[in-house]
């Protein structure tokens, strides 16, 4: 006897990214998920993206990582409601993961929420939060040849930053093949090329960013 | 990836559906994955082996229908498939403006139970 069944395998994410997502449009808050490999500087574009749009925008975030709170500690210092996410295991955030800390935010009083995935190449870019947009950082230290070695991360998002191109006197990285490569899986994504550590690049960054927040 | 997680959430909808029927045992799932899914069929089909003992699926065959990525070209207005995982542009006129129709699917389609 044959029943069709014809769902979604990754159903019970994908409804409650959707639920998250309404929640986020009732509250008016534009939500980022930010991506890449462990050490690309996440954290540290967060933190130089907080120091220029504090003034400007109110900031929530929310860090992901296996184990720990250094993140969430560093992002505490610039007086930001943040919450640490410890997935105990799990390689990426999933949309029940932000739904359950959502109540520890006001909401209502935040113009911009961004979410510190997990530290990997691979998987985030698989699950979908609710969030409006995707971002990845790949930094100079980690080679021009991850871009084809990671399609899937490049293709999901919206903006690439290209980070610690302070190192680039130091590394063979190509920097022009790295957008190059990028641009080939993802023609629409928008490039940014910044130091955290000598704050190149990041107005250019901010500035697109709170185009888009307000 | 997540060949595991995948095989899990596609036991518990079959095992799920089979009991709301009111049947017993389930003798086959048919899924379809599509080709840029980031899922492997030989992972699926093995994490799908081990997962499946001891449920009312232990005897059940996998069977995966791999859907070809497909779309349809804004430019020379025409519908394509290509055989690799990822379009970079219209195979056909090597446009940019195109929209992938078929290829990232991650469904279950039907099962078989008695």
């Amino acid at each position: 006897m044959k029943v069709k069944v014809v769902t979604n395998i990754l159903e019970a994410n994908e409804r409650i990214a959707a639920e998250n997502r309404k929640i986020f449009d009732e509250v008016n808050i534009f939500v980022m998920n930010i991506m890449s490999g462990p050490g690309a500087g996440k954290t540290s574009l967060i933190e130089r993206t907080i120091k220029e749009l504090k003034g400007k925008i109110k900031i929530g975030v929310i860090e992901g990582d296996i184990a720990g709170t250094d993140d969430a500690e560093r992002i505490e210092k610039h007086g930001i409601p943040v919450v640490q996410i410890n997935t105990g295991g799990g390689c990426h955030l999933d949309a029940n993961m932000i739904r359950e800390v959502l109540e520890d935010f006001p909401l209502k009083e935040l113009d911009l929420l961004i979410i510190e995935n997990v530290g990997n190449l691979v998987c985030p870019a698989e699950f979908n939060l609710g969030e409006d947009m995707k971002v990845m950082l790949l930094s100079i230290a980690e080679g021009h040849d991850k871009p084809l070695k990671y399609p899937l991360m490049f293709q999901e998002s919206s903006a690439l930053i290209l980070n610690k191109i302070d190192l680039l006197p130091y590394t063979d990285a190509d920097i022009n093949k790295m957008k190059k490569d990028s641009l080939s899986l993802n023609p629409k994504l928008k490039i940014f090329d910044v130091s955290c550590k000598t704050g190149d690049g990041i107005s250019e960054w901010t500035n697109w960013l709170q185009s888009l927040v307000k | 990836m997540h060949e595991v997680s995948i095989a899990q959430g596609l036991l518990d909808i079959a095992i799920d559906n089979c009991k709301k029927q009111g049947y017993e045992g389930i003798e086959s799932i048919r899924v379809k994955i599509g080709k840029a899914s980031g899922v492997v069929p030989d992972s699926l089909l093995f994490a799908f082996e081990g997962m499946k003992l001891g449920t009312i699926a232990e005897k059940a065959v996998l069977i995966i229908d791999e859907i070809p990525v497909s779309g349809f070209c804004k430019s020379c207005k025409k519908k394509f498939t290509v055989e690799e995982k990822y379009v970079i542009v219209c195979p056909l006129c090597g446009n940019l403006s195109f929209q992938v129709e078929t290829g990232r699917e991650l469904n279950i389609d039907e099962i078989e139970v008695f």
